[in-house]
């Protein structure tokens, strides 16, 4: 069933936010996975993570083939000065960077779901870990939801 | 009976090594203290260069860095290339992340409010303005970066109070002498000390941060696992390969921060060296440098006084695109770079 708040296909608004109902998401982090055809998963930030960081100014990354457990840092990204670490939502090999990001770091606010990925991951235990994620659209609603109501009480985002 | 209030644990490097004076500060990260909050200090005891985590080595002048005998190191923690000195008193703050706001410029502000305060309370008018600065009138008058090191988070800063112009500008790579002039002008003008008593704002400082914290303060010394991290950092920061840290796409235009908002774009293309200045908001200056007999197009000096989004707008056309793209990275309000 399409819910009313659907935009178009496998796009979610949720307490006014796009969230993708076609990828899995690591509700701590606030990252998103896409399994790609080639067994590949690339990985992002979501809209809210985006909102909470600001204007990106930088990114790095960690060589490719960097072995990564889940919740591992694969790179850096600064914002306001700041730099934070890009946690992984899944144990594997670091494969590649968005050579794009790296550029125009811009992209990542602009399109979070789409140019504004980051990475890509050959996974090393898919199958264990993917059940970690968040995926369905009940489970995407109530956890996104929650979590922007949580934040706007706390005065993290705007009303 | 013990007090139940958080500890804010003190530390006071005094006068180090350049070197150590980014090494002790980020060992911070690595300490088995873990949950407790950490205010230090450091000066440096001869002057330095330093790049932040996610910035171009080439963005310095070799020549003058030679020239001046001065060290490089990248920290790792944000901001652009930073000459540093003894007139300038390093302060962090360290916090575990839980402990943090998840959004980074609320993190920034409140991490930053004691400092301003500490200022205040020593008779600067100081404030934390709409661009995230520690300023008084417009001028800077204190660096900040802040990063995550492993499950800590630090807010680094650095009280200027006597700042060296000249050399501040010398050290950054430039096509132009005009360039540099510029960016000399607007540093004089953006950028100022501030000549407190040391002693004086190290207190004020700890007062500050242990009320907003709501901390008994509590002098203290690097733990072991710390001082080891500070023997693994000396040797990484002095690694070649960290220096020169990840390669980045060069951009067309060349653009150095002078404060948050304020900011000098160099376009050096085939028919002229372009110099564009933002302040308040507005282009602050153009410069243009032609090429041989070439002739430039189009003129750009008219811009001066336009709003940054009509210069962006204005500068739109093809033959101009870099230096559009330029300024919508660097609008009113941006504070990263």
């Amino acid at each position: 069933m399409t819910s009313e708040n659907t935009l178009h296909n496998d796009e979610l608004l949720v307490a006014g936010f796009p969230v993708r109902s076609d990828r899995y998401y690591d509700r701590d982090n606030h990252v998103w996975l896409l399994p790609m055809p080639d067994g590949r998963v690339r990985i992002g930030l979501d809209a809210l993570n985006v909102e909470t960081t600001g204007t990106l100014a930088g990114l790095g990354f960690l060589p490719v083939g960097s072995v990564l457990r889940r919740g591992g840092t694969y790179g850096s990204l600064e914002a306001a000065k700041y730099v934070g670490p890009l946690l992984t939502p899944i144990s594997g090999i670091f494969a590649a960077g968005n050579e794009a990001v790296l550029a125009e770091p811009g992209l990542v606010t602009a399109d979070p779901y789409g140019a504004g990925w980051l990475a890509e991951l050959e996974p090393t235990d898919f199958d264990a870990e993917l059940p970690l994620l968040l995926h369905t659209e009940a489970e995407l609603r109530s956890w996104f939801s929650a979590t922007v109501t949580d934040y706007r009480s706390r005065g993290l985002i705007a009303e | 009976m013990a007090s139940s209030r958080p500890r804010l644990r003190v530390l006071d490097f005094g006068t180090v090594s350049p070197l150590r004076s980014q090494t002790l500060w980020h060992a911070l990260g690595y300490g088995e203290t873990g949950s407790a909050a950490t205010l230090s200090f450091a000066r440096p005891q001869s002057p330095y260069v330093c790049l932040g985590l996610h910035r171009n080595a080439e963005e310095l002048d070799s020549v003058a860095v030679d020239r001046y005998q001065l060290p490089v190191y990248r920290r790792m923690v944000g901001g652009g290339p930073v000459y540093l000195d003894p007139d300038q008193l390093f302060f962090q703050i360290s916090l575990p992340v839980s402990q943090v706001p998840p959004r980074r410029s609320q993190a920034l502000a409140e991490l930053l409010a004691p400092a301003v305060r500490a200022l205040v309370r020593l008779g600067v008018p100081a404030v934390l303005d709409e661009h995230g600065e520690i300023s008084v009138d417009g001028r800077k008058v204190c660096g900040h970066g802040a990063g995550q090191i492993e499950d800590t988070v630090l807010v680094v800063g650095n009280l200027i109070t006597g700042f060296d112009h000249e050399r501040a500008a010398a050290v950054l790579r430039v096509s132009s002498p005009a360039t540099r002039a510029e960016v000399l002008r607007l540093m004089r003008r953006y950028v100022a000390a501030t000549p407190v008593d040391p002693n004086a704002w190290r207190q004020a400082m700890v007062e500050e941060y242990a009320a907003q914290l709501g901390a008994d303060t509590l002098p203290g010394r690097l733990d072991t696992d710390e001082q080891a991290a500070v023997h693994r950092l000396d040797a990484l920061f002095t690694s070649a390969e960290w220096l020169q840290g990840t390669p980045r796409p060069a951009k067309p235009v060349r653009t150095i921060k002078i404060r948050a908002g304020v900011w000098v774009h160099e376009w050096d293309h085939p028919d002229a060296c372009t110099v564009l200045s933002i302040a308040d908001g507005k282009v602050d200056n153009v410069l243009v440098e032609p090429r041989g007999d070439r002739t430039p197009t189009p003129a750009l000096t008219s811009l001066v006084g336009a709003a940054v989004d009509d210069a962006r707008t204005a500068l739109s056309a093809a033959a101009t695109a870099p230096l559009a793209a330029a300024l919508a990275a660097t609008q009113p309000g941006q504070v990263s770079a």
